[in-house]
C-alpha cells in the first residue's frame, strides 16, 4: 500500500497537487514521520498520498500589518517563533518550550495546528488570543477562528482541497500575562497540562480576560462565559466573584487522564494569576 | 610514562566523539539477512495456533520446532527457565515465539504483521500483589514464588518487636525502571572458519556463549562471541543478548548467513528486561527513647516470568536491606515473585537500590514522628568496621561514613537549611547514606567465577587479554591505566581490545561492580609479574582470583561475609517544589563516595554523575506502568529520562580509604553511584511540600494525591 | 532532487520518504549518525540542516532540496570539528559514546549561533540530545572548553 508521494517546490503547485490528489501535508514531518514511521530501514508508508512542502518558503514569514495584526506563516519554525518580537508573549513562550531544539528547527506552526493534538503547544495561546488560521485552496483564501477551526481531538475543519497557510492573531494588549506548561520534565517535553491567560484593566474595571487550556480536554479549552464572569469587576467585586469564576472553569475542563492533578493545578493557577494580577504589581508578565 | 593519578584522555573518547567508532548497528555483512522477532501478544495463555502465510523467496520463520533433536529450548542463564522460544503457552507479553530472516526489513514488517497467532488467554498475575494472591493460578508447580530467602541477626526479632514500646508498619514501593541505554540491544550471528559466531552488543561474552550453546547441543567453547562497541548496558546488556542470540543461533543452524538483529526503541522498551519492582514492608519496634530495638522486613521483588538471574537479584537485596545501619536485631524475608511481566534483571545496583531506598525512607519517616532530624537519627546507627552484618558476618573494612557525612553536610549547609525549611515551606533537603558491596556475593568469585586474566609482553608492547567489556564506564582505559602504571610505561604501550571468547580467557562478568577490584587486582598482579621478565622479548604471564583468606561464606544458608568491600556513599539533594504545579525544581546535588582509591578521577567522576542522574530520574519521572501484562510506555516521549536541563551541575567528592584487596586500593564503583540520590530527592520532596512519599516514581500528578 | 551533503552535492532520485537517517547511514556509510529512537526524542540522530540542529529521522529525503546537510563526517574535517572533538575527550565528556556525535553537532550548532555561551545556554542547546550515561555535567564542560580554546574559529 505504497501511496505516492509529491514534492512541492510552491504554494500553487502544493495546492494543485492538493486538490487534485487529496494529499496531506507534510512540512516539518515531526508529526507525520514519526506517526507512520515503519522502523530503521524502512521508509515511512502513509495510507494516503503526501506533498511536502517543506521548500515552500513563501510560507515561513512572520509579519505585522497596520492594525497590529501579526501573520504568521504556516511553516514558520517554533525557533524563530520564539525569537519575534512581533509575536505576542504567550505565543513565544509556547514555542520556546516545544520540544528541543532540534524540533523547533523542523516542526511547523501549520502542522502543528493540522494535527490538532490536545497536547499541542501552540494551539492553546493562539486560541487565547482569537488567533484565526488562513486556508489556502485554488479558489483562494477562508478565514476562521483557530478555536472553530479545530474541531477535537486530531479533527479539523480543514477541506481537502485546502492548505493552512498562515495563522492571524489581531492586536491584543493586556495588563497582565500568564503562560506555564507543565511538561513530563524541565525540556524536551510532551505537555501534560498547559494554561495562559491575560487580563486588561481599564478605569479600576476588567475590560478583558481571557484563558485557555491544553491537554486538559479532547481540544484546547475556553470557557467564554466564565471569562465573561470577570468582565466589568472592580478589585473588590473579581475576589469576590474568584469562586465562582474557578468553579465554572472547573466545569468546562475534560481531562481524560490525571484528572485531579489538571483540575487542581489548573485552578490554583488560575487563581494565582488573578488574584496576582488584582495586586497590579509591576510586571506584566506573572509568572 | 602513565602514572595511577595522571589526567588522561580515555582510549576510546577520540573515535567515538568522532563517529568512527562502530556499533553493532554500523556492521554490514555480505550476503547478510535481517532478522525480527515474533511475540507473544497476550501475558498468559495457550497458543492455540500460528497461521503463518507463505512465506516469499528467501524469507524463513523459525521457532522451537526448529530447535535440534540434540538441543535443549532454554537459555542458560542463572537459572535455565527461561525458553529460546515460546512453545505450547506463552508467560508475558513480548515472549519469543519465532524469528522471521530475510533480506528486506520491510518485508520481515509486513509479513510479521500478517501471521495470526490464536490463544487461549488465561487470567494474569501483574503485581506483587497478585502473584501472593496466586492471581489466575499457579503460575509455578504450586505459587508464584520463584525463590527466597531469610536473614536474621541479633535476638529473636518476634519476641523484641512482642514487648516494644511501639511498633512502626509501613510499605515502601519501586516501579519498573527501563535501561535506555542508547544503544539498543542489537546481535549478529554468522559463521566463520566453521565456527558459530556472534558479534554482539553485550556485557558478558561468555555468559553468551554459555547460555545459548545447548539449544544446537553444542558446548560453551564452540560458539565464539565478539563484543562489539557497546553503547550503554547498564544491566540491560548482562543477560538480556541471550534472548536474542538464542533465536538467531537457532536460525543460522538452518540459514548459514550473516543474519542481523537490531531492535528498534519500541521493542527495546516494550520487549526487554526491567528493574525489579518492589515492594518492601517494615515492623520496627522502638523503646520509649524512639530507639531501634529490632525491624522485620519482608521484600517482595517482580521477578516476572522467568527466575532467569531474580534469586541473586533478591539476595543482593536482602543483603542491602538495612542499609548502612546497625540494628541490635534485624529478620529479612526476601520472596521473588512469578508474574506474567517481561522477566526482571539487572539493573545498575541489582536488587540493592530498592532496599536502601526503602530503608532510608523508613528511618526518615520514623525519625520525623520522633520530631527528630533524619540524618541526626540515622547517623546513630551507622556500621562500623567489625559489626555483625544481616548474614552474620563482619564489616571488614574501615567506615568512614561520619567523614563523607561532615564533607556533605558542609558543602550543602546541610544542618542550616534542614533547620530553617520547615515542612510544607516549599523548600526543601534530603540526605541519604547507602553501600554496594562489591563483586560477587560471598565465595561466588572463587566457587563461580574463577577469574583469569593474561599479560602478553611482546617487545616493549603489552597485551591484556581478559573478558571483560567497556560499555561506556571506562574499563578499557582503567585497565590499560593500571597495567602502565605497574609497569611504568606509556598506556599507548598497552593494548586491551573488546572481548573475543576465542582470544581471551574469562574473567568473569562486567558485572556487580567487580571488573576494577577483581579483574583490575589480577591485572596489577599480572603487571607486577611481568615487572621481573621485562628484558625477555616475548613473556606472558596469567592470574587467576585468590579469595582472601579467614572469610568465611556458606553458600546454603547464607551466613558469612557477603562482601569483602563495599562502596559507601552519602548524597543531599536540594529542591524547590512549585505549589502551584507541583514541579519539583533541584537546585543543589552534593555528594561524597568511599571507593577505596579513584583509578581515574574523571572516569569516576562521569560514573558519579551519571549514577545520580539516573537514580534521580528513577525517584522522579520514570515511570513504567504495566496493564495487563504490556507495558504502557513505548517510546522516550512516554518514558522520560533527565535531559541537560533537569538537574543541576553537581559537587561530587570522595574520601580516600583504600582497600586492601584492590588494585591501587579501588574498589567497585559503578553501581554505588546509583544507590542513594533518590532517597535524598523524596526526603527534600517530603520536606518541601510536606508530604510523605512511600511509592517512586513521584510525577506531578502523582504527588497531586500526597498534598 | 539536489542537496549539498558534506559541502558536496548529492543528487537523489530514490522515495522521497525515505528518511534522511537511513540514507546517510545505510545509502552513504555515514554511521557516525545514530539512530536511537526513530522519533526525534533522543537526538542521537542529529545532523546541521543549513547550519540548524535538525532530527534526521524525521526529515523525508523529499524535504531537501536546494538544503547544505552537514553531519559528524564532514564536521570532523573541519577546525571547529576537531576542537570539539578534542574537548570533549579532554574534558572526559565521552562513556559509552552512543549519542556523542549528534551531541558534537548539537555543540557546533550553538556555537555558530553564539561562540561565547554560558552554561545556561549549553544545557538549553543540548536539552534535545538524551545521555544515558554521563549525567551531562562533563558534556557541558567539553562545550565550554571548546567555545574557550577555539575563540575566533566560530
Amino acid at each position: 500500500m505504497v501511496e505516492r508521494c509529491y514534492v512541492a517546490a510552491s504554494l500553487d503547485e502544493a495546492l494543485k497537487i492538493r486538490k487534485e490528489t487529496g494529499a496531506h501535508v507534510l512540512a516539518g514531518g515531526t508529526d507525520l514521520m514519526v506517526q507512520f514511521r515503519q522502523g530503521t530501514g524502512i521508509s515511512p508508508v502513509f495510507p494516503f498520498p503526501v506533498v511536502i512542502i517543506s521548500s515552500v518558503r513563501e510560507l515561513d514569514d512572520i509579519t505585522a500589518g497596520d492594525d497590529g495584526t501579526v501573520t504568521i506563516g504556516a511553516l514558520a519554525v517554533p525557533a524563530r517563533i520564539a525569537e519575534s518580537q512581533l509575536v505576542p508573549y504567550p505565543v513565544r513562550a509556547a514555542a520556546a518550550r516545544m520540544g528541543a531544539p532540534a524540533l523547533r528547527n523542523s516542526a511547523t506552526i501549520g502542522g502543528n495546528i493540522g494535527n490538532a493534538s490536545p497536547k499541542g503547544d501552540l494551539p492553546q495561546p493562539l486560541i487565547m488570543l482569537d488567533a484565526r488560521v488562513v486556508l489556502t485552496s485554488l479558489d483562494g483564501e477562508r478565514e476562521m477562528l483557530l478555536d472553530d477551526f479545530i474541531l477535537g481531538s486530531k479533527k479539523t475543519a480543514l477541506r481537502d482541497d485546502e492548505i493552512i497557510s498562515a495563522v492571524r492573531i489581531p492586536p491584543v494588549s493586556w495588563s497582565y500575562v500568564f503562560y506555564r506548561k507543565i511538561g513530563t520534565r524541565r525540556a524536551n517535553a510532551i505537555s501534560k497540562l498547559s494554561l495562559s491567560a491575560l487580563m486588561r484593566f481599564e478605569d479600576g474595571r476588567i475590560a478583558d480576560f481571557r484563558a485557555a487550556s491544553g491537554a486538559s480536554g479532547p481540544k484546547v479549552i475556553r470557557s467564554r462565559e466564565a471569562e465573561n464572569m470577570l468582565k466589568g469587576l472592580d478589585d473588590a467585586e473579581a475576589r469576590a466573584e474568584l469562586p465562582a469564576f474557578l468553579d465554572a472553569w472547573n466545569e468546562a475542563l475534560s481531562p481524560h487522564a490525571m484528572p485531579q492533578y489538571r483540575r487542581n493545578t489548573t485552578r490554583r493557577m488560575l487563581e494565582h494569576f488573578i488574584t496576582s494580577a488584582l495586586e497590579h504589581p509591576q510586571s506584566e508578565i506573572i509568572v | 610514562m602513565t602514572r595511577i593519578d595522571d589526567r588522561i584522555q580515555r582510549v576510546d573518547a577520540v573515535e567515538k566523539a568522532s563517529g568512527e567508532a562502530r556499533y553493532l548497528c554500523d556492521l554490514s555483512f555480505d550476503d547478510m539477512l535481517y532478522a525480527r522477532f515474533v511475540r507473544s501478544a497476550v501475558a498468559r495463555g495457550k497458543i492455540v495456533s500460528i497461521d503463518v502465510p507463505p512465506l516469499p523467496e528467501g524469507y524463513y520463520f523459525f521457532t522451537a520446532d526448529d530447535i535440534p533433536p540434540e538441543g535443549k529450548n532454554s537459555l542458560v542463564m542463572i537459572a535455565g527457565d527461561w525458553r529460546c522460544f515460546a512453545s505450547g503457552d506463552v508467560r508475558y507479553v513480548g515472549e519469543t515465539i519465532g524469528i522471521l530472516c530475510g533480506r528486506s526489513r520491510a518485508v520481515l514488517k509486513a509479513i510479521e504483521e500478517s501471521i495470526k497467532i490464536t490463544y487461549e488467554e488465561q487470567e494474569a498475575a501483574i503485581t506483587i500483589d497478585d502473584a501472593l494472591a496466586v492471581k489466575g493460578g499457579p503460575i509455578l508447580e504450586k505459587d508464584d514464588i520463584h525463590c527466597s530467602l531469610v536473614s536474621e541477626k541479633g535476638g529473636d526479632v518476634d519476641e523484641i518487636l512482642s514487648r516494644a514500646d511501639r511498633v512502626i508498619e509501613e510499605t515502601v514501593e519501586t516501579g519498573f525502571q527501563e535501561h535506555v541505554h542508547l544503544e539498543t540491544n542489537a546481535a549478529l550471528c554468522t559463521i566463520e572458519d566453521g565456527k558459530y559466531t556472534f558479534y554482539i552488543s553485550c556485557q558478558c561474552p561468555f555468559y553468551v556463549r554459555k547460555s545459548v550453546a545447548g539449544l544446537l547441543g553444542l558446548r560453551p567453547e564452540d560458539i565464539r562471541v565478539r563484543q562489539t562497541t557497546t553503547g550503554g548496558a547498564f544491566g540491560g546488556k548482562e543477560h538480556f543478548p541471550d534472548v536474542l542470540a538464542g533465536p538467531l543461533l537457532v536460525a543460522e543452524y538452518h540459514l548459514k548467513k550473516p543474519v542481523k538483529l537490531v531492535f528498534d526503541r519500541e521493542e527495546d522498551m516494550l520487549y526487554s528486561v526491567k528493574r525489579h519492582p518492589s515492594k518492601v514492608v517494615f515492623r520496627t519496634g522502638l523503646d520509649s527513647d524512639g530507639k531501634i530495638l529490632a525491624s522485620d522486613i519482608n521484600v517482595y521483588y517482580n521477578c516476572g516470568a522467568y527466575l532467569s538471574s531474580s534469586y541473586v537479584v533478591l539476595q543482593r537485596g536482602v543483603f542491602h536491606a538495612n542499609g548502612v545501619y546497625n540494628f541490635p536485631a534485624t529478620r529479612i524475608h526476601g520472596y521473588g515473585m512469578a508474574t506474567n511481566t517481561f522477566p526482571s534483571d539487572a539493573f545498575r545496583g541489582f536488587g540493592a537500590p530498592q532496599t536502601l531506598f526503602a530503608i532510608e525512607t523508613h528511618l526518615n519517616h520514623i525519625a520525623r514522628e520522633l520530631g527528630a532530624d533524619p540524618v541526626e537519627y540515622k547517623k546513630q546507627y551507622f556500621l562500623k568496621q567489625g559489626d555483625e552484618t544481616v548474614t552474620q558476618g563482619h564489616i571488614v573494612e574501615k567506615v568512614v561514613l561520619n567523614e563523607m557525612l561532615d564533607q556533605v553536610a558542609s558543602k550543602s549547609d546541610y544542618w542550616r537549611k534542614a533547620a530553617e525549611y520547615t515542612p510544607g515551606c516549599g523548600k526543601g533537603i534530603g540526605m541519604s547514606f547507602y553501600n554496594h558491596g562489591g563483586a560477587f556475593t560471598g565465595n561466588g568469585e572463587q566457587a563461580i567465577i574463577k577469574a583469569h586474566l593474561r599479560l602478553v609482553k611482546d617487545g616493549d608492547s603489552f597485551t591484556i587479554l581478559c573478558g571483560q567489556t567497556e560499555m561506556g564506564q571506562g574499563f578499557r582505559t582503567i585497565l590499560r591505566k593500571i597495567v602502565a602504571s605497574v609497569l611504568e610505561t606509556d598506556m599507548d604501550k598497552v593494548a586491551y581490545d573488546n572481548p573475543d571468547t576465542d582470544c581471551v580467557p574469562d574473567s568473569g562478568p562486567t558485572a556487580a561492580s567487580r571488573s576494577t577490584m577483581i579483574v583490575g587486582r589480577l591485572a596489577e598482579q599480572a603487571a607486577m609479574q611481568m615487572k621481573d621478565h621485562l628484558n625477555e622479548e616475548h613473556w606472558e604471564v596469567e592470574t587467576e582470583y585468590e579469595h582472601p583468606e579467614g572469610h568465611p561464606w556458606d553458600q546454603s544458608t547464607f551466613k558469612g561475609d557477603a562482601y569483602l568491600g563495599y562502596g559507601w556513599g552519602c548524597c543531599c539533594v536540594e529542591v524547590e517544589a512549585d505549589r502551584l504545579t507541583n514541579e519539583i525544581r533541584v537546585t543543589g546535588i552534593w555528594s561524597s563516595h568511599d571507593i577505596g582509591k579513584a583509578i581515574d578521577e574523571l572516569i569516576v567522576h562521569g560514573q558519579v554523575n551519571g549514577g545520580i542522574i539516573q537514580s534521580l530520574g528513577y525517584a522522579a519521572m520514570e515511570k513504567m506502568e504495566n496493564r495487563n501484562g504490556h507495558f504502557r510506555q513505548s517510546s522516550m516521549s512516554d518514558y522520560v529520562i533527565p535531559t541537560s536541563m533537569d538537574f543541576p551541575r553537581q559537587e561530587w567528592g570522595l574520601v580516600d580509604n583504600p582497600y586492601e584487596w584492590g588494585p591501587f586500593g579501588a574498589k567497585g564503583m559503578g553501581e554505588l553511584v546509583f544507590n542513594g540520590a533518590d532517597a535524598a530527592y523524596t526526603d527534600a520532596v517530603e520536606r518541601a511540600m510536606g508530604i510523605k512519599i512511600n511509592r517512586i516514581p513521584v510525577p506531578v500528578e502523582d504527588l497531586e494525591g500526597l498534598r | 532532487m539536489e542537496f549539498t551533503l558534506n559541502s558536496k552535492t548529492v543528487r537523489y532520485e530514490g522515495n522521497p520518504l525515505t528518511r534522511l537517517v537511513d540514507f546517510l547511514r545505510e545509502d552513504m556509510n555515514l554511521t557516525g549518525t545514530k539512530e536511537g529512537c526513530g522519533e526525534g526524542e533522543c537526538g542521537a540522530c542529529s545532523v546541521l540542516r543549513n547550519g540548524k540542529l535538525v532530527t534526521s529521522c524525521l526529515i523525508p529525503m523529499g524535504a531537501l532540496a536546494g538544503d547544505d546537510i552537514v553531519t559528524i563526517e564532514g564536521l570532523r574535517e573541519t577546525e571547529q570539528g576537531k576542537c570539539l572533538i578534542s574537548a570533549f575527550a579532554d574534558a572526559g565528556a565521552v562513556q559509552c559514546g552512543f549519542c556523542i556525535p549528534a551531541m558534537v553537532m548539537a555543540a557546533q550548532a550553538l556555537l555558530l549561533a553564539d561562540s561565547d555561551p554560558d552554561e545556561e545556554a549549553v544545557r538549553l542547546a543540548i536539552s534535545g540530545n538524551i545521555c544515558r550515561c554521563t549525567g551531562y555535567d562533563l558534556i557541558v564542560d567539553a562545550i565550554l572548553l571548546a567555545a574557550k580554546r577555539g575563540k575566533g574559529l566560530w
